[in-house]
């Protein structure tokens, strides 16, 4: 006979008593938990957020938004001390990820990173068609918005992003790598950028650090170049290519990637670009091994910490075209927050947002991220790294192209390929073709 | 009431010898079916099965329900249509590629995470000192995160001919690889992240079963002549059918979800080149913003896991009979 039944005889304990009384106990156990589960918590935080009365809202971002945000948000709980914000940033994976989730699950934070524009999961446009970003349309700050950017902040005429301004993109590079290679000034034409690439290799230094494994990193050289390819013969190819009349494989996109590759055929780039991370393309600038890196001036912070001072790089405008005046620049508005439609503190999230586009806080969150300020004043400070972009930005700049693109499996489609290209496993004209076919599901 | 009174004390009647004894009263339980429903050992199972259906079963049945809808994930407009997500998939190079690279993967981690496990096993259960030490080091990296691992392995596929691997071999005049930017070699450098993580988790479940050899047997094959490997053959390995059925499963099914080590170190990169159905579903719903299509891949490779873990636990479970 088993053990343990014989015990339960010996205890004078019948199954059926045993099971009643191991059912009270879990009873009893799981009463105060369910009872406070069905209780109706106030929505308000008592003492822990700062006293009676007091909201705490929710927010998330991502990495770059952080030096920023934690300094706007410590400014803000001197305004509105009954408000707390409690901020929590990930990578752009992890927080697409969690955001979309919680979005479909209909428990948003109150306040969450939406990217300006379109060609994202997680873009302004994209979320907003499904009702789920507050109308931001009333706040003084949005009748300020640059006619060019309006775009990027707004659908339908209804602005539901705040972004503090734009970043470019260009060539962040180490001053010392060019004086020693004999470089005197930045490049303005493409033929200057190859002899200032050839220079600095036969200086025995890596002209271009490319760190292609991490996907989002593939889509700058692109993006640098198609401005001056694509958008300066044709300003209006992002809207004839929405009504169908234009492609990427039969357009300046063609002329673009021949670029791109061009660079890699001629020992430009370091050595095995597809196995190379961001991390590292970062180091290899900023402690001198290569030349430069193109990339957007948002991470010139990050650049800057890895190298021995921050005066050792700066930026210059890629110049992908011949002739000076044809050449133009990506500027693009960058990463911004929005209000979740449904949150039961709409009213404080969007007094926060308020808070933000107040011209001094525009400042600080533009300076933090090295970005140019959305408008600007007599106290703006603009980095003097991106100086040189500030000719280009009034009538030579196109917004990032993703922002423009009608879904958000091109952008993906056009990392995929890149790597493609520098892996010599697909061509030029198959290339744009897939990207082609993703913008039109 | 006491034990001893039941199972100690001689029967004090009986039938006489030869006479077939009349079959004991069979004891009614109490309610019938649904009482032997709500007996041992259902009833300690049932809470486990009450969360399992709440947290796995229920979400898992109610998901399938997308996978006939245009829904993006975000927001309440949704659309029933039909089998256009299956046959969307159908004309999918992605998803397509992406069976190609799960089925190859599978293949290479179920073949030598097995093989390796086995040879970790035979060497553990050696009568060495160190046994014990070496048991719990070749287990340690299963305990620690695959997405750890994955980072850490970056770092030793670092692609700079003096750092990691490629320090290594260089050490020894061989030449270096771009392991996981080289699209020919990125998934088999993944399959070896995996195989380095888990061939301690096979090792252990072929230990167990070496444990249940019985030492008479291999006593007496040698008495009778036979060598280390004839042993081993005739041997050990009849007698490992059962950890082997259980390793090949459990490591087959693994391969065919496995998305962490991916995502981590390649997010299936270089171009399409590591792109595994796991990765694609992620992607098309997270990424791209297709939810019922994600979850009609989803549901595609739910059933495909479950079809081959069936046809290999028939197969194998055969094979333990017929030995």
């Amino acid at each position: 006979m088993p053990p343990v039944p014989d015990r339960l005889r010996d205890a004078k304990v019948s199954r059926a008593q045993f099971f009643r009384l191991m059912g009270g106990i879990a009873v009893a156990a799981m009463a105060p938990a369910s009872l406070a589960a069905c209780s109706t918590r106030p929505e308000t935080t008592g003492a822990a957020a700062g006293g009676s009365g007091a909201t705490q809202l929710s927010f998330v971002g991502v990495a770059d938004q952080k030096t920023p945000m934690d300094a706007l948000v410590a400014a803000y709980k001197k305004v509105a001390p009954q408000v707390s914000i409690g901020a929590s940033y990930a990578p752009t994976d992890q927080v697409q990820t969690s955001l979309r989730t919680q979005l479909g699950a209909g428990n948003a934070p109150d306040l969450h990173v939406v990217y300006p524009g379109n060609g994202s999961a997680m873009s302004m446009s994209q979320i907003a068609s499904a009702g789920l970003l507050a109308d931001l349309s009333a706040q003084a700050w949005t009748k300020t918005i640059p006619t060019g950017f309006k775009p990027a902040f707004q659908q339908d005429g209804k602005t539901y992003i705040f972004s503090a301004g734009s970043s470019v993109i260009g060539a962040i590079y180490n001053k010392k790598v060019f004086q020693e290679a004999g470089v005197e000034a930045p490049p303005t034409t493409w033929t200057e950028f190859l002899d200032v690439c050839e220079k600095i290799k036969k200086a025995g230094k890596t002209p271009i650090a490319l760190g292609a494994q991490t996907p989002w990193v593939t889509q700058l050289i692109t993006y640098a170049l198609v401005p001056s390819t694509v958008y300066a013969k044709d300003p209006t190819f992002d809207d004839k290519q929405l009504a169908g009349q234009a492609t990427f494989a039969g357009s300046g996109w063609v002329q673009a990637m021949e670029m791109y590759l061009e660079l890699q055929k001629r020992g430009f780039f370091n050595d095995n670009p597809n196995g190379t991370t961001f991390e590292q393309q970062t180091s290899m600038v900023a402690t001198g091994k290569a030349g430069m890196a193109i990339q957007v001036s948002a991470v010139l912070p990050d650049f800057r910490k890895a190298a021995s001072g921050p005066d050792d790089l700066s930026m210059f405008p890629v110049p992908g075209a011949d002739d000076a005046a044809q050449v133009w620049i990506p500027a693009g508005v960058v990463v911004g927050l929005g209000a979740g439609a449904k949150s039961k503190h709409l009213d404080q999230a969007t007094a926060f947002i308020d808070f933000l586009g107040r011209q001094e806080n525009i400042n600080a969150y533009a300076k933090a991220i090295s970005a140019i300020p959305l408008t600007q004043d007599a106290n703006s400070t603009i980095d003097p790294a991106v100086e040189s972009f500030l000719p280009f930005t009034k009538d030579r700049a196109v917004p990032f192209m993703d922002q423009r693109w009608p879904n958000a499996e091109v952008q993906p489609t056009h990392f995929a390929v890149v790597q493609d290209l520098l892996a010599g496993r697909t061509s030029i004209g198959d290339a744009l073709k897939k990207m082609d076919e993703a913008y039109k599901k | 009431m006491s034990v001893t009174s039941r199972s100690g004390s001689p029967p004090t009647t009986g039938t006489p010898a030869g006479t077939p004894a009349a079959p004991a009263p069979r004891r009614r339980r109490a309610g019938g079916r649904f009482g032997a429903a709500l007996s041992p050992p259902w009833l300690f199972a049932a809470p486990a099965l009450l969360v399992y259906a709440l947290v796995v079963l229920y979400p898992s049945i109610a998901g399938v329900v997308y996978a006939f809808t245009d829904w993006s994930g975000i927001g309440g407009d949704m659309s029933f249509v039909g089998l256009a997500n299956f046959r969307t998939m159908l004309g999918d190079d992605q998803a397509l590629g992406s069976i190609g690279n799960t089925v190859l993967l599978t293949i290479a981690i179920v073949v030598v995470q097995n093989g390796v496990g086995l040879l970790l096993a035979l060497g553990a259960h050696a009568r060495i000192k160190s046994r014990t030490v070496l048991r719990v080091v070749f287990f340690a990296p299963v305990v620690v995160s695959p997405v750890m691992i994955a980072f850490l392995w970056k770092y030793i596929y670092n692609p700079d001919p003096h750092a990691g691997l490629n320090g290594l071999l260089g050490f020894f005049g061989l030449p270096g690889h771009d392991w996981l930017g080289d699209p020919s070699l990125a998934l088999w450098s993944i399959a070896g992240m995996v195989v380095w993580q888990n061939a301690g988790y096979s090792m252990v479940i072929f230990l167990a079963g070496l444990e249940g050899v019985p030492v008479e047997l291999h006593e007496a094959a040698m008495i009778d002549g036979a060598g280390t490997v004839q042993r081993f053959r005739f041997v050990t390995w009849p007698l490992l059918a059962p950890a082997l059925t259980i390793n090949l499963m459990l490591s087959t099914i693994g391969g065919l979800k496995l998305f962490d080590q991916v995502f981590a170190a390649t997010n299936g990169g270089p171009g399409y080149a590591t792109e595994t159905l796991s990765t694609v579903l992620y992607k098309q719903a997270f990424v791209y913003g297709k939810f019922g299509y994600s979850t009609a891949v989803a549901l595609v490779l739910a059933l495909f896991v479950a079809a081959v873990s069936f046809v290999q636990i028939y197969y194998l479970r055969s094979r333990e009979v017929a030995q």
